[in-house]
């Protein structure tokens, strides 16, 4: 049975949940009523607004995708493995999270004009990134798929190393132990990797601008045509955008969490 | 039959140290050794987990030092079972035969059998949360017996479980090892379950194998003051050497103020050591002291320890004896109840010769 000492310990912990969750509606309702009905048929009826959004879905879809293909090996890699410049490794790993976000942006422009490599990938090649689509799935995984690395890794880590034993002496490869024990075991936390990376991307504003810009049907996103509204003065139709964006995030998240199991974010 | 030849491993300071020994086909043989002596990392070097750095591991005469632990034919049981958490019971005891891409009807035919023999035919359906302690330790045995290895290796395999729980699953554990004739290899710091299944022992410390024989051997013939001392002898003494008697082959060596007649012909200083079973007390007259071994002692505590009492005497040499409780009954009946805390009843002490070991290498 529980005292009251008990039901204050959790009534004080309640209150600061609730807090920052009725803080943060407050804030989604003001701009709501911020807002006016021509703003919202504004948004509904722009094709350029419907591009943005089509742009802001794949390019974060492709990023989180690309990341996790990336993640998985990386995280395990680090969980598992002891090399030397280990700890540099997973330094690195962590860096881009504390980028500034214009550095991001600043950084790929430098090496896609500036140096030869760069040069070599974009012209000889042909993989032109600045300025083009592609360069918004490359900045996006620049910015985000640290996330991804790190919420791998701390899945692989809490995985113990017995199950995989276990199942390499009832035959199985190491390949086949981690695919058959390993990666279901840290399912949960690589999708929980997966929607921070989805998130940070689907958001991502600053390294845009810098690296690919904002044309119109182009190269747009959500957030860099909320920031092209508000910088003309259009305010309710940029909050009207921001509005959308947090429709399509809460929807998006919700689904990748019913999909993913019982996800949970750990860093 | 397994048998290893001078393994050696080093994992940071610890390192195993040239562990060699042969467990014979169908032999149960229990590997003891204090918490952290490298037992367990043994078994990973003989399931192949670990890459050892130097020596040889042979099953049934086929050497197998290289092979991936995949190829060795070895039933492995973890501590705490790593059974997996995202399989239902069957699925886990089942993993083995699938990845071996056995037959669906293979499969179910080959699970059911070791359900049955287990008795878990009950759990199959079962997810692996919410199983007790004894049931999780039958569905990984299950899990490592289903692919009919020719080694089975447990590594503590019932120290998580309660006393009652433990004798049951140790009981079982010999049954089914004796029923399909199964070498075993069983890990465990804990003599009562050595007790309950070892047909053989070794203890391990720090690395190295300290000594391998019967369980009887191991309590009465130990070689070194750590075997003895696992063993719970605690009545170990060093004395000096001072005569020898050619004709009965024996020698007398003194210890504090008194001498003792041991078996055997040694010189200098010598440590040996008696069982505190193997102890004789008795109480009141009709004993003459000055003859050998025996020594006046007095009764300073005991504790009913369950199946035995302990009793700790002081006098010329400190000794631990255990007695039944019969035994202790009788001393305490001789004249009038023992009253510790009052008048610390005076014993004799029966030290036999033949009960006593003298530890090698002193």
């Amino acid at each position: 049975m529980r005292g009251w000492r008990d039901s204050i310990f959790a009534a004080a912990f309640f209150l600061f949940m609730a807090a920052f969750i009725i803080f943060i509606l407050t804030l989604i309702i003001s701009d709501i009523f911020y807002i006016d009905k021509k703003a919202v048929v504004a948004v509904i009826t722009s094709r350029f607004i419907r591009h943005a959004l089509w742009m802001s879905i794949w390019t974060s879809f492709t990023t989180t995708v690309i990341a996790l293909f990336f993640a998985v090996p990386a995280g395990y890699v680090l969980s598992r493995f002891r090399f030397p410049g280990h700890a540099l490794a997973n330094s690195i790993v962590d860096l881009p999270i504390v980028f500034p976000p214009l550095v991001v942006g600043l950084t790929l422009l430098v090496f896609f004009s500036q140096t030869a490599l760069g040069r070599w990938i974009q012209e000889d090649l042909g993989l032109e990134f600045v300025f083009q689509p592609k360069g918004i799935v490359l900045c996006q995984f620049v910015a985000a798929a640290s996330l991804a690395i790190r919420s791998a890794k701390t899945a692989f880590d809490d995985v113990d190393r017995r199950h995989e034993n276990v199942a390499l002496t009832l035959g199985c490869t190491q390949w086949g132990s981690f695919c058959r024990i390993c990666l279901p075991l840290a399912w949960n936390g690589i999708i929980a990797g997966g929607i921070l990376t989805w998130a940070r991307a689907f958001g991502l504003f600053g390294p845009l601008m810098i690296f690919v810009g904002s044309f119109r049907g182009r190269t747009e996103v959500l957030s860099t045509t909320i920031f092209l509204e508000q910088s003309v003065g259009n305010l309710e139709v940029a909050l009207a955008i921001a509005l959308l964006l947090i429709f399509v995030a809460l929807i998006a998240i919700t689904v990748i969490r019913l999909i993913g199991g019982s996800a949970t974010v750990k860093l | 039959m397994i048998r290893t030849e001078q393994i050696s491993f080093h994992i940071g300071v610890f390192a195993l140290q040239g562990v060699s020994c042969e467990v014979p086909t169908g032999q149960y043989f229990v590997l003891l050794g204090p918490p952290g002596s490298g037992k367990t990392i043994f078994l990973e070097c003989l399931c192949g987990l670990k890459k050892i750095d130097s020596g040889r591991v042979y099953i049934d005469g086929r050497e197998v030092t290289t092979l991936e632990p995949r190829a060795r034919n070895i039933g492995y049981v973890p501590q705490d079972y790593a059974l997996f958490p995202h399989l239902s019971v069957e699925q886990n005891i089942a993993f083995g035969l699938r990845v071996h891409n056995f037959s669906h009807k293979g499969i179910m035919d080959r699970v059911t059998e070791i359900a049955d023999l287990l008795e878990i035919r009950h759990l199959l359906s079962r997810r692996i949360e919410g199983l007790s302690g004894g049931e999780k330790q039958r569905v990984a045995l299950a899990r490592a017996l289903v692919l009919q290895p020719k080694v089975l290796l447990l590594d503590e395999p019932v120290c998580a479980l309660d006393e009652v729980t433990r004798q049951e699953v140790c009981a079982q554990l010999f049954r089914i090892q004796r029923q399909l004739g199964l070498t075993t290899i069983h890990v465990s710091h804990n003599l009562e379950e050595a007790f309950s299944v070892a047909d053989r022992a070794a203890i391990l410390h720090q690395g190295l194998l300290q000594q391998v024989g019967s369980l009887d051997e191991l309590l009465r013939k130990p070689n070194s003051e750590f075997v003895a001392r696992f063993m719970r002898c605690e009545n170990i003494f060093c004395g000096e050497a001072v005569a020898q008697n050619a004709h009965t082959c024996d020698t007398k060596v003194k210890v504090g103020d008194i001498q003792l007649r041991l078996s055997g012909r040694y010189n200098g200083q010598v440590k040996f050591m008696i069982r505190p079973e193997d102890i004789l007390v008795f109480r009141g007259s009709g004993y003459d002291v000055q003859n050998e071994n025996l020594v006046p002692a007095g009764l300073e505590r005991w504790r009913d320890c369950g199946s035995y009492v302990r009793i700790e005497l002081n006098g010329p040499v400190n000794l631990v004896v255990h007695m039944t409780h019969a035994a202790f009954a009788e001393l305490q009946a001789k004249h009038q109840p023992l009253d510790f805390a009052r008048d610390r009843p005076d014993v004799i002490v029966v030290l036999r010769p033949e009960n006593i070991h003298v530890l090698p290498g002193f």
